[in-house]
């Protein structure tokens, strides 16, 4: 096509509704996943996993694996440290082997690998493994692993990669992975100056991500490479991480990345890719693992918790300070938990405007599967905390929740608990535009009989994580079409669209005529990974720096050869100058925002380039006969600065807002001995379309983030916020029944109502 | 899941031929649904699967004779559920039919299947039993007739013999009888349920005559609530009544606890439920 370069920044294609790019290849089945993906003399690995939570091993018996015709090999971690000596990894500590190395840390723990060219033989080989241990005092609870004496790792190792946890230490004889701190004001002298203290304790239940597309990996040892197609949410790392591991510079590794199935945080730093890695090289040929549905709950989850909340508060509902303790269920191993531990530290007292705060935050190591980043980065579980915390006190005080949160809100340009000042934060704005949608100001119908109605409101916020490197190239061809390289992941959130769109709104072109092509990190800059609601903003930057890096050289060459690039039809100015369909400009485009790290009272004037907002209204049907509820209404407001994509944003918030649903009414890992008893979609159930509220409102409020590109920034968490509590506020509105734990079963509703009327129901 | 033969007989006759086997890992499917999971968990290994769906079509066929209702044992509950014929003479499964798992299922899970499982938590033994059907069961020595609430003797147990299979389900005429069935689920829509009510009485739109009460999924197989039943026999309708009628049935049925719910919860929605589906099939 006869592109000519159209205004930069004229909203032709940033701010709408496009089409998702990949949207017809995935409804026809011709999207391109790993699961697919065979190549010439591939061998299919099957993991031989642990069956106790903590254990040394006194022996691995595989000689009866190894004998089952069409094996190829069995290993166990012996193998490993002949290629690898030191074989763990971790974004946080180099805590995780590949195999498991003496001990066993989980239920469901790697032990050891059988390979063959057919995967119903690894299978059965797999089966024929048998393992001797001396089984070890374990730990499950969050709370008890502060002082148990069940330690699950004997040395504490970081790992020392992100600039955002270089103070980590090493440790022995503590199961506290991190703990993190921040003191603002005194605390105690406010609680003692207060009218009112109020102290109430939350939990949490471990839950996971459950992509559809399981953990999939394939190992390709090429003769110079080794070339490793990942279904990953961070391909640059998982390179410059396997090749650590190898001891290789970064060039020998390649890493490709198609399209995933899903993946909320669950395929981010090293999963499969390790052991997929180590057993390709040994065996010398391509090598392919990919977990069952049943094999993700032993790989990464989310983290239990249990939140004590305490604030003192004026006897007109001013909260003047207040206390928060964490405990994070980090699982075996600590993966990205440290940063789930800080990040959501920052913001543990809520979007509230509080003059005195302390936190302790800690993420604590257990005998359960690990547990990571999911959606939020532990948001939503502080949220929950902090936001039922609001509404009891409003109740309290005889307050209308929407008044408690009025007087407390943490305003444009007054300080967090960090000491940052919150600037294009669009927290009143949501809350005023929630109330407003909810009605909130007239009556309610509260029902009678046995059906009663409810409502509530819950708000949170989240900080971006900082500092966080994405790189990014755009590349015009001699026709005017146009490529971006970047390392962004389109998982499912719509980034390939996205991207397509900053490049096209910089350069002045139509949408249709850029592609992007995706991760691999031979072709593809670096970039930290696909986390966090942090694409948009950081490869949104990279992407915008990178087109109008071309665009000026464009503008440059049609000078050059005394034509206009705003004129003169792209394919022109390259025929000029190389006399024929030639050539190619590159643009190149890096971006890392400014960031300041916390002292040692958790103050920094600079905790995060963006804020983000999301907000949920509830109204919920409670049957007082069986404690069933229906929620007929779920509100949902967030802001997001300025929308790239408003559709694709629309459906992010009630993705996420479903996704937050099914950890707040169904979702629940149960484990006995720390076996996980309900590990198959059989048995742990995710919301389906049938259990979509009846009535669903997603809303992003008008809003700009002045830093943002375009004025952009994240939106695949925001809508996980405020669900839960939301939900839980509008039971108790109806009934006068308060759930502290999730999930918010009816059972839970009938048991508090019968304790309610003095008849406890037996357990 | 380890590979194993698949057979796919054009006969019901072949079919049983096959089946006569000792080999306990020879199992017939209609849909699959169920054996699937158990497969996938390993808990259920086969070396041979005798697939039903190549049979004579005319085991998948629904008959009306009066009142009466004839299903043959291949028919899927999407066929059951979309038939004018089975609303007409018995609604309460048509109406049972739209929350019954998801229409995945639905589209290839067989009633056949749905009964000979012998899973407690399936939404169609009460729901039959309560319409005192009766099963027509074949095997390579014959042919027997078994009542349907005759059929289940355990968690996932039948008074099927391993060569057996279910060939048809009778429902008799249902004239001057209402019912109804109720499942409380506790998790997503489409779980199984926690608890399943169905109940059937003859009335004259004030006393109740001949009524079955089924409880089901909380219980390790599909019962009648005899108890209940004798509180409702003859007796007009009233909210006492119905209270009484919740109380024997939580008295009696022998709760289980899972991860659906506590015993103790189960018994209390018992109570309610039953009550409920009275008052829903003298509504109907």
């Amino acid at each position: 096509m006869a592109t000519t370069l159209g205004k930069s920044n004229s909203g032709a294609a940033f701010g709408r509704s496009i089409p998702r790019v990949e949207a017809r290849a995935k409804v026809t089945g011709k999207a391109e996943y790993v699961h697919n993906l065979r190549l010439p003399g591939m061998l299919y690995g099957k993991v031989h996993r642990s069956t106790v939570a903590h254990g040394r091993i006194r022996g691995i018996d595989v000689a009866a694996a190894k004998a089952l015709p069409g094996v190829y090999a069995v290993y166990t971690a012996a193998d490993i440290i002949k290629l690898i000596p030191e074989p763990y990894y971790g974004p946080a500590f180099h805590d995780q082997p590949i195999l498991a190395v003496d001990k066993v840390h989980h239920v469901g723990e790697p032990v050891a690998l059988v390979l063959a060219a057919d995967p119903h033989v690894a299978e059965a080989a797999a089966q024929l493994i048998d393992v001797d241990y001396e089984e070890l005092p374990a730990v499950f609870d969050e709370v008890e692993a502060m002082t148990s004496k069940a330690i699950v790792h004997d040395v504490l190792k970081p790992a020392g990669t992100f600039p955002d946890l270089k103070h980590l230490k090493g440790k022995r004889d503590t199961n506290i992975a991190l703990d993190f701190h921040l003191r603002r004001g005194d605390v105690q002298k406010a609680f003692a100056e207060a009218d009112h203290v109020f102290e109430h304790t939350f939990r949490t239940q471990q839950v996971l991500h459950v992509p559809l597309e399981p953990f999939v990996t394939v190992a390709d040892p090429t003769p110079n490479q080794l070339v490793i197609h990942t279904a990953s949410q961070s391909p640059s790392f998982v390179r410059i991480e396997i090749a650590r591991l190898l001891g290789w510079p970064e060039n020998r590794v390649r890493v490709k990345v198609p399209y995933l199935g899903g993946g909320f945080g669950a395929k981010l730093y090293i999963k499969t890719e390790a052991l997929t890695a180590a057993a390709a090289l040994l065996a010398g040929r391509p090598v392919k693992i990919s977990l069952t549905m049943e094999e993700q709950f032993y790989q990464i989850t989310k983290h239990a918790a249990t939140l004590r909340i305490k604030s003192g508060v004026t006897k007109d509902g001013k909260v003047t300070s207040r206390e928060c303790e964490v405990w994070w269920n980090g699982g075996a191993y600590a993966d990205i938990g440290p940063r789930v531990t800080q990040k959501s530290g920052f913001t543990a007292p809520g979007p509230y405007d509080i003059d005195h705060v302390s936190i302790d935050s800690y993420a604590l190591y257990t005998n359960l599967p690990a547990a990571g980043a999911l959606r939020g980065f532990g948001i939503p579980q502080l949220v929950w905390a902090y936001e039922s915390h609001t509404d009891m006190i409003a109740k309290a005080l005889k307050m209308d929740p929407l008044a408690i949160r009025r007087k407390n809100i943490l305003r444009e340009g007054r300080p967090q608990a960090t000491g940052t000042l919150m600037r294009d934060a669009g927290i009143e704005k949501v809350l005023e535009r929630l109330a407003q949608r909810m009605d909130w100001e007239k009556a309610f119908d509260k029902g009678s009989g046995t059906l009663r109605r409810g409502r509530g409101i819950a708000i949170g916020f989240k900080a971006s994580i900082s500092p966080t490197t994405s790189v990014a190239i755009v590349n015009v061809s001699a026709d005017g079409s146009c490529m971006v390289y970047c390392s962004t992941v389109d998982m499912g959130q719509g980034s390939d669209t996205a991207m397509a769109q900053f490049a096209a709104e910089a350069l002045g072109i139509p949408v249709e005529s850029v592609t992007v092509v995706h991760p691999d990190t031979d072709v593809t800059p670096y970039d930290m990974a696909t986390l966090g609601s942090r694409s948009t903003y950081h490869m949104g930057h990279a992407v915008k720096l990178a087109a109008e890096d071309a665009r000026d050289k464009l503008m440059q060459l049609a000078r050059d050869v005394g034509l206009s690039a705003e004129t003169t039809p792209t394919p022109d100015i390259f025929r000029k100058k190389y006399g024929m369909q030639a050539g190619n400009i590159v643009g190149v485009g890096s971006y890392i925002p400014t960031y300041t790290s916390p002292d040692a009272q958790g103050q920094t004037t600079n905790a995060t380039p963006f804020w983000m907002i999301g907000a949920t209204g509830a109204e919920v049907e409670v049957d007082t006969e069986t404690g069933e509820f229906k929620i007929t209404r779920l509100v949902n407001l967030v802001d997001v600065g300025r929308p790239v994509n408003p559709a694709i944003v629309e459906t992010q918030i009630s993705g996420a807002t479903m996704m937050q649903l099914g950890f707040t009414l169904f979702e629940r890992m149960d484990f006995d001995a720390g076996q996980c008893t309900n590990a198959s979609l059989a048995d742990y159930k995710i919301p389906g379309i049938r259990d979509v509220p009846l009535v669903m409102e997603n809303e992003a409020v008008d809003m700009v983030q002045q830093s943002g590109p375009f004025g952009a920034k994240g939106v695949g968490e925001s809508g996980t916020f405020g669900v839960s509590p939301a939900i839980a506020s509008a039971i108790d509105d109806a009934v006068g029944v308060r759930l502290t734990s999730l999930p918010l079963t009816a059972e839970a509703v009938y048991r508090g109502l019968r304790a309610e009327a003095g008849k406890p129901l037996d357990e | 899941m380890t590979p194993f033969e698949l057979a796919e007989p054009r006969s019901l006759k072949d079919a049983l031929t096959l089946l006569n086997t000792d080999d306990p890992s020879v199992r017939a499917f209609g849909g699959c649904t169920a054996l699937m999971l158990m497969m996938k968990t390993g808990v259920f290994q086969p070396t041979c699967l005798v697939s039903l769906r190549g049979v004579e079509p005319q085991h998948a066929e629904i008959q009306s004779d009066g009142g009466a209702l004839r299903i043959g044992a291949l028919a899927t509950l999407t066929a059951i559920g979309g038939s004018a014929m089975v609303y007409r003479a018995a609604p309460v499964i048509v109406n049972a039919m739209q929350t019954l798992s998801n229409v995945r299922v639905r589209n290839v899970a067989t009633l056949g299947g749905h009964l000979a499982h012998g899973d407690p938590h399936m939404d169609l033994p009460p729901v039959m039993i309560a319409l005192d059907a009766e099963l027509t069961a074949v095997s390579v020595d014959g042919e027997r007739n078994l009542r349907v609430a005759d059929l289940f003797t355990g968690y996932y147990e039948t008074a099927l013999a391993k060569n057996e299979l279910i060939s048809e389900v009778r429902i008799p005429s249902q004239a001057g009888r209402r019912s109804a069935y109720l499942k409380c689920t506790t998790r997503t829509a489409d779980d199984w349920p926690a608890l399943g009510v169905a109940v059937s009485f003859a009335t004259d739109g004030k006393v109740v005559r001949d009524a079955r009460v089924v409880v089901s999924a909380a219980t390790e197989k599909a019962v009648r609530l005899r108890d209940a039943e004798a509180v409702l026999e003859g007796a007009t309708v009233s909210d006492a009544v119905l209270a009484r009628a919740g109380e024997a049935a939580a008295a009696e049925a022998e709760m289980v606890g899972d991860a659906r719910g506590s015993a103790a919860y189960k018994r209390e929605m018992l109570r309610v439920y039953a009550a409920r589906a009275v008052k829903q099939a003298l509504a109907a």
